[in-house]
């Protein structure tokens, strides 16, 4: 296999030097943005997230490597030749980013890997290393496997996904309030990613998007952030603790919890139906409080 | 793990010591009150969309409160780092009452146990919290 460097080791330098602007304008700010308990903890789950995909890491390169081999089209990686493939590799890896993480929001299996980077009622740059342990476990990678059978070298693909979370790494900030109007049309941007990590029900399951804001666009996902409703960063039953463990894995055993009293014929449910779901109604799923919500507001306020 | 591997952790473990020791260090933080019934009412909707507080029991410190809909049901709000959360108060809280203190344990470890004073309405609040555990 072709070997390129991992994009995001030679970015860490940049993110603490822009973590560290971003606690300086906090201080200006608004010195609430910064919790150190909640900083603490998002940058220990960060590192154990490297630690989890240091352990991973070989077999998913290895699986996509396996799956190369059946590729439809020959793909090569120089960038001079193939400069189109480079840049089509980018954009397809960010589609397929958006279907994992549309799904990593409605499929409470992949939630409960990707919960952990919502686990933070802060929005600020360390909230974007808050990242997963259980990735591989929960098999959140197959969505970036049908660009292997495509024909892209697994090193093009994994260069791109570096580039898909480096871009992401700066819009999670309160710090920029919009961007040009023409950068809010096509990018995600801190505004799009700010309504994603919200909790008010207008904001709930919405804009999934990684680098290009088209594809909740396209596949009708896009909420804008409204001046008159602030968002609410976190999940809808906030963790209430800094405990690093529990925040990686409270999902995992609220599953097992669940599959173990469920009746036989609704265990399954409990994985893969959305975060929420009861087979007894007695819990609320995002469309159930957004339909509470939408009962209760005032009928002159315009839906979106 | 390679050694790459093994010096990327430690640097990566150094900067995250040294960021967090620096959040503390330039006074950045909030201490998150809760500041009256109307917020206390306020934070529990918030949390739980539908519901509807009529009546509120306050922290004197503003550090917690406990609020409760027409139905009779309870919300247990408190601060948790510049912010705050909350939780349903039902049949598996443990209440302990002393004198002005009313102590609310949760069945989720981590979500931990809250002290509230109260003043002379902990008797009332126990005495609801009682009334749970009897319904």
């Amino acid at each position: 296999m072709d070997k390129l460097p991992d994009p995001v080791t030679y970015a860490v330098p940049a993110f603490i030097l822009l973590l560290i602007v971003e606690m300086v304008i906090s201080l200006r700010a608004d010195k609430s943005r910064y919790d150190a308990r909640d900083t603490l903890t998002s940058l220990l789950l960060g590192t154990g997230s490297q630690v989890a995909g240091a352990l991973v890491g070989a077999a998913v390169v290895g699986l996509a490597v396996w799956l190369y081999q059946f590729r439809l089209f020959d793909i090569g990686i120089a960038f001079k030749q193939w400069w189109w493939a480079w840049i089509l590799c980018f954009f397809l890896d960010d589609l397929a980013y958006y279907a994992f993480h549309r799904s990593a929001h409605r499929v409470r299996w992949f939630w409960a890997s990707h919960v952990i980077h919502h686990s933070s009622q802060h929005y600020n740059l360390s909230t974007a290393l808050r990242q997963t342990w259980t990735g591989f476990f929960s098999l959140g990678f197959i969505f970036r496997m049908p660009l292997f059978l495509i024909g892209f070298p697994p090193a093009m693909v994994f260069f791109c996904g570096g580039l898909n979370l480096i871009y992401q790494f700066w819009i999670h900030t309160e710090a920029i309030k919009k961007m040009p109007r023409w950068f809010e049309a096509v990018m995600n941007t801190p505004s799009h990613h700010r309504v994603h990590h919200g909790v008010n029900p207008r904001y709930l399951d919405a804009n999934y998007a990684g680098v290009f804001i088209i594809w909740d666009r396209l596949f009708d996902s896009f909420v804008p952030e409204q001046n008159t409703d602030p968002v609410r960063y976190g999940i809808v039953k906030q963790l209430g603790s800094f405990n690093i463990l529990w925040a990686a894995v409270h999902e995992w055993v609220g599953i097992a919890k669940d599959v173990w009293y469920a009746p036989w014929r609704h265990k399954l449910s409990y994985m893969w139906r959305e975060p929420g779901w009861s087979h007894d109604g007695s819990r609320q799923t995002s469309a159930m409080i957004k339909e509470r919500w939408a009962a209760t507001r005032p009928s002159e306020e315009p839906a979106e | 793990m390679s050694q790459t591997d093994l010096i990327q952790l430690g640097a990566s473990l150094a900067a995250v010591l040294f960021i967090a020791w620096l959040v503390r260090t330039i006074g950045l933080g909030a201490d998150p009150r809760i500041q009256d019934a109307e917020h206390a009412i306020r934070l529990a909707e918030e949390a739980e969309t539908g519901f509807r507080g009529i009546e509120v029991a306050r922290d004197r410190a503003g550090f917690a409160a406990i609020v409760r809909n027409a139905e009779g049901r309870m919300m247990l709000v408190r601060a948790h780092g510049n912010h705050f959360a909350a939780r349903p108060v039902d049949e598996k809280v443990v209440g302990r009452l002393d004198k002005d203190f009313l102590t609310l344990t949760m069945p989720e470890r981590t979500f931990g146990a809250v002290t509230l004073q109260l003043g002379k309405d902990a008797g009332v609040w126990a005495s609801r919290m009682r009334d749970l555990n009897c319904g």
